[in-house]
């Protein structure tokens, strides 16, 4: 989930008004965010964003204008966003997309904003929606990279293009020698970080202006003169590149509409693309793409359960930030310049819902009769375990997860039917159990306290390779039980096999085991019923107790329960 | 002090019962006068002690002969004085040497007996070396008492004599054949003993009156035998009343784990609800993982569910149709569904790579293929998610999910329902909703309870799913799903505070764990 962090001042500012922490988490809630800590002595707010389809609200901004706009239920109208129909003019603002920038990274977009001071607290500000926009929406960089520049030593037309990697040069943000592009991904912090982003394209992104000076590498880094904002300046020029032009429209609109509220005057950008797009060869940004959404009275009826007058509709709309009206049995909207998360009916009637507010929705129960009914694997796991208990075993509950060492090595067996993890996170919880039995022995070997004999026993999953599956695995449930004690042996086992056959009314018969490492050659068998072996049991060979640090002599046995069912 | 006379053991209650003020209580005295023996007498008095009913008046040093292996062997076979006298006496005259041979005796152990006898004038040794008996010739009187000694120390209970109990002439002749430590050969060994001698103090002259006064004798039924009930011996004795409150020996029984208890608790409970269980298999496909739930194989919300993959097989041979193109149309385009879907290519490589179940839904996805309508569905998963583990993280633990099916239900009934989890599963004391967001329900809602113990905490989310989720895999009817996150509850019903203890390998802990 993103979280991000912004100071009181700022946040309340753009709230209209301070809030309590229990009020303010109270009304986080129509945001689907939470407050995440409060600093009260530096003053600043930690907040959670559980919306990962609302990239508008990471933003101390965005979240603001949301809780706001509850309130006064008006809308906010920005007025600098262009159509398909109507272009603002941009004053010769212009940026070329150039056709040799489709083989690496083949969008660029942007727009200026200017009138307001960049203070410390607007410039982290900045910084933060550029990450979270970046890294959480743009897939840390691949999908969107954003560069904020000083606008003023900016000479339009800014062109963006697939520069060769090593004649391209210039001095990167926080360097003072000049790399070529190829330099920056070896050896610069952030070329390290993105470059791989790039790096195996023949062309590498390149923005720069009518003068030749460089802008940025984007999604890499910026350059250390036009590419190096600081607090006081009070013109920038905000660059989104990627690869779907639709996520860099909505990131751009984000964003204006951010800076707008924080008191910039948005400068809209002509941006030229040598080659045609989905919106055209040339678009003015900050631009509108989104389609109205509807849906129908009955169908909000259908999902909340609660019907509305058009009065309610509209007015809870208008909470969300979103212009709507009623015609009929239609409930028509606009969708707000900077959300896309809109895909079908229900996304509307869900805004609706929270707009109107949740605690309006009176809880009632489903009317529909159905049986209750455990599963049959469930109901025979629980006869196995009252037998089990009844001849003095306990029951023990162990993760599916555990290392090679346990699960094969300590057994002394090859673990060719193992399913391992291509990714563990560590050698711990590399691979999911084929047995229960080491499970068993772990315990064993962390109990030599405990008053003996020890009788154990897990009724639970195990999984292993099986080639006519179509997953190539098979899941199956198990009962693996294990006793220790000076006196424990075969024939032991062997009368709690019986037993518990016995009580499942299951015939069986024994057969030697041969090959098992497991056990004692000679001291182990296989159960069989109706020809076919669904378990084995037997004396723990030394080598494996030793294997496990353990002394006391022990048995072990496991049956597979879904043959038996 | 106050003493409960139940308490008393029978060799303490005879003791009390058989001694006075002012007497003194010794280990012989009670030996000899009740019978017992050494060991249960010392046991008897020094419980009786601790009880402050005897006090320690004096100890006296003794000095004590006790019978050695030599000794007991003498005892049964005669004295080598007693054995050359009686060989003599029938063959006449013996050369020593012969002596030796005969009756297998040491040669230095034939000259000190022959010496003794040839002192004590009951034997000569002629020119010829020939030993002989004097005419008339008496056993010796040292021997007669050494053999009087020697069968006095086997008829006693351990063997020794001590050194007050005999007369002088006795005390000369053991004197002789007792070596301290015992020197093999020798048929006695001295030490040294301490006499310790007690009385009965006031507290147990007291206890002595509440013995007499409850009619306790010591002569009680201990433990009742198949011969006591056989033999009628039940019918004319009483039984020695127990100590309810002794201490007693810890059981280990075989037990259900607490914690498995209580998810079957949690099954049971759903059932009661109308809920049937289903159940899967660990391995998973991205297909049913992420897909199915309409969460688009690019989007950042995939994170959520940060997935273990499996090193072989990587893929699944094959998705089941039409679920396959179903989903693989509603996320490019929203199919038939009323979605636009996520405009993007859908990957069929990669929508058969396998993971390990990272969430419960999975099962709830496969379930809508075969439900029913109206239907309600549980289950309790074990899922794994690529997290550190530590006390609030596992590296698989267990989910609880649910789906209800059902022409009219809706946001209301989904609140209904989760009402009813609150105060049903969690015995929550008041329910808030919360809108909340999960990828394939919407509207979502999280629900938090305030609980007894807890406090305000989230129990769970919840959501209609996404027609873009139902319809492919053939549901035409809302689909309210759940899950619960019942480990917290768990924990607090087993008093735990680390989610790795609900897995505990530990024996000890497992059998001491107890559940509220």
């Amino acid at each position: 989930m993103p979280k991000i962090e912004t100071t009181e001042s700022m946040f309340y500012g753009l709230l209209g008004k301070t809030l309590a922490d229990d009020q303010l988490e109270m009304i986080l809630q129509r945001a689907k965010a939470e407050l995440d800590g409060h600093d009260v002595e530096n003053k600043t707010l930690k907040l959670e964003l559980n919306d990962t389809n609302r990239p508008d609200l990471w933003s101390a901004a965005g979240l603001a204008r949301q809780l706001r706009t509850y309130e006064t239920q008006k809308p906010v109208l920005y007025d600098f966003f262009s159509t398909a129909d109507e272009s603002f003019n941009t004053d010769g603002r212009r940026l070329i997309c150039h056709k040799e920038a489709k083989a690496v990274r083949p969008y660029s977009i942007g727009f200026a904003a200017s009138n307001c001071t960049v203070t410390e607290d607007i410039l982290i500000a900045l910084i933060q929606s550029q990450e979270k926009l970046c890294f959480n929406f743009g897939r840390k960089r691949k999908t969107i990279a954003m560069g904020i520049y000083r606008s003023e030593l900016i000479h339009y037309p800014v062109h963006y293009t697939g520069a060769d990697p090593d004649t391209t040069s210039f001095i990167p943000l926080g360097m003072t020698e000049k790399l070529t592009l190829r330099e920056i991904t070896q050896k610069h912090p952030k070329g390290i970080e993105y470059g791989k982003i790039v790096s195996d394209k023949p062309v590498f992104p390149f923005l720069y202006d009518d003068s030749g000076e460089a802008l940025s590498f984007p999604p890499v880094i910026n350059s250390a003169k036009i590419g190096a904002v600081k607090v006081g300046d009070r013109d920038l020029f905000i660059e989104i590149s990627g690869t779907d032009l639709k996520d860099l429209l909505l990131a751009a609109s984000i964003l204006s509409c951010d800076m707008a509220d924080l008191g910039f005057t948005i400068l809209p950008l002509e941006v030229d693309f040598e080659e045609e797009t989905e919106f055209g060869s040339q678009l003015v940004v900050p631009y509108y793409f989104q389609e109205p959404i509807s849906c129908t009275k009955a169908q909000l009826e259908k999902v909340s359960g609660l019907p509305l007058d058009d009065a309610e509709i509209v007015a809870s709309l208008a909470r969300m930030g979103i212009h709507g009206f009623v015609d009929n049995d239609s409930i028509y909207a606009t969708v707000p310049e900077y959300r896309n998360d809109f895909l079908h009916a229900v996304d509307l009637i869900e805004d609706i819902i929270i707009g109107h507010g949740l605690s309006c929705y009176e809880p009632q129960m489903p009317s529909d009769f159905t049986i209750g009914r455990l599963s049959k694997e469930e109901e025979l796991s629980r006869k196995v375990k009252n037998i089990m208990v009844g001849l003095g075993f306990q029951e023990m509950i162990y993760n599916y997860l555990g290392s090679r060492k346990e699960y094969i090595d300590r057994m002394n067996i090859n673990g060719d039917n193992a399913i391992c993890i291509s990714n563990p996170m560590s050698e711990n919880y590399e691979m999911v159990r084929p047995s229960i039995i080491p499970c068993l022995l772990e315990s064993e070997s962390v109990s030599g306290h405990a008053t003996y004999p020890h009788s154990i026993f897990e009724v639970g999953k195990i999984a292993y390779l099986c080639p006519e599956d179509n997953s190539g695995t098979i899941t199956r449930n198990s009962i693996g039980f294990f006793s220790s004690d000076s006196k424990i042996g075969f024939n032991q086992g062997s009368s709690y096999v019986n037993t518990l056959m016995y009580f499942l009314k299951k015939d069986y018969s024994l057969l030697e085991l041969e090959g098992d490492n497991r056990f004692i050659p000679g001291r182990c068998a296989g159960i069989m019923i109706n020809g076919k072996q669904v378990g084995c049991f037997g004396e723990i060979h030394p080598a494996v107790l030793q294997n496990w640090g353990c002394n006391m002599p022990s048995i072990a046995c496991e049956i597979d329960l879904d043959s038996i069912l | 002090m106050s003493i409960d006379v139940k308490n008393l053991h029978p060799l303490e209650v005879k003791v009390l019962l058989h001694v006075s003020l002012n007497e003194d209580i010794t280990n012989d005295r009670i030996v000899h006068e009740l019978g017992y023996k050494v060991g249960q007498c010392n046991q008897a008095f020094s419980w009786l002690v601790g009880r402050e009913c005897l006090a320690e008046t004096k100890r006296q040093q003794k000095t004590i002969y006790e019978i050695t292996e030599t000794g007991r062997q003498q005892e049964k076979i005669g004295t080598p004085i007693e054995r050359i006298f009686i060989l003599l006496k029938s063959e006449g005259s013996l050369t020593l040497p012969d002596i030796v041979k005969r009756l297998e005796l040491e040669q230095s152990e034939v000259g000190s007996a022959f010496g003794q006898l040839s002192k004590s004038n009951t034997a000569v040794m002629g020119s010829d070396k020939q030993a002989s008996l004097v005419s008339d010739a008496q056993l010796p009187k040292e021997a007669q008492v050494m053999a009087s000694l020697l069968s006095k120390a086997v008829a006693s209970d351990d063997g020794c004599l001590a050194d007050a109990d005999l007369s002088d002439e006795e005390k000369s002749v053991i004197t002789k054949n007792s070596k301290k430590r015992g020197a093999s050969g020798s048929p006695f060994k001295t030490s040294e003993r301490e006499d310790v001698f007690y009385q009965l103090t006031d507290t147990g002259m007291k206890t002595k009156m509440a013995l007499v006064e409850a009619n306790i004798t010591g002569e009680e039924l201990g433990e009742l035998t198949p011969q006591i009930i056989a033999n009628g011996q039940w019918k004319t004795s009483s039984f020695r009343p127990y100590n309810v409150n002794a201490p007693i020996a810890k059981l280990v029984p075989g037990r259900l784990n607490p914690y498995g208890e209580y998810l079957q608790w949690v099954k049971d409970k759903l059932c009661a609800l109308g809920f049937e269980e289903f159940d899967g298999p660990l391995v998973e496909n991205e297909f049913w993982n992420g897909d199915a739930l309409f969460m688009p194989q690019f989007h950042s919300a995939r994170d959520i569910h940060d997935v273990y993959r499996l090193k072989e097989p990587v893929h699944c041979r094959k998705i089941e149709e039409p679920w396959l193109s179903n989903v693989a149309r509603t996320h490019e385009n929203g199919g038939d569904t009323g979605s636009r879907g996520w405009s993007y290519k859908f990957d069929e490589e990669f929508t058969r790579r396998q993971v390990l179940r990272s969430q419960g839904t999975v099962l709830s996805a496969h379930q809508l293929t075969k439900a029913k309508v109206p239907g309600k569905y549980f289950g309790i998963a074990r899922c794994f998610r690529y997290d550190e583990v530590d006390a609030t993280h596992g590296a698989d633990f267990y989910q609880t999910e649910g789906i209800v099916l059902g022409k009219d239900v809706n946001l209301r009934t989904l609140l209904g329902i989760l009402k009813m989890f609150a105060t049903e599963i969690a015995g929550a004391e008041e329910v808030k909703y919360v809108p909340g967001y999960f990828p394939f329900t919407e509207p979502s809602i999280e629900v938090h309870i305030k609980h007894p113990v807890l406090g305000w905490f989230e129990l769970g989310g919840s959501g209609i799913l996404r027609p873009e989720v139902t319809k492919p895999l053939g549901i035409d009817v809302p689909v309210l799903a759940w899950g619960l996150g019942i480990d917290r509850m768990a924990l607090m019903h087993l008093g735990l505070n680390d989610l790795r203890e609900l897995f505990s390998p530990n024996i000890d802990n497992v059998r001491t764990r107890r559940g509220n």
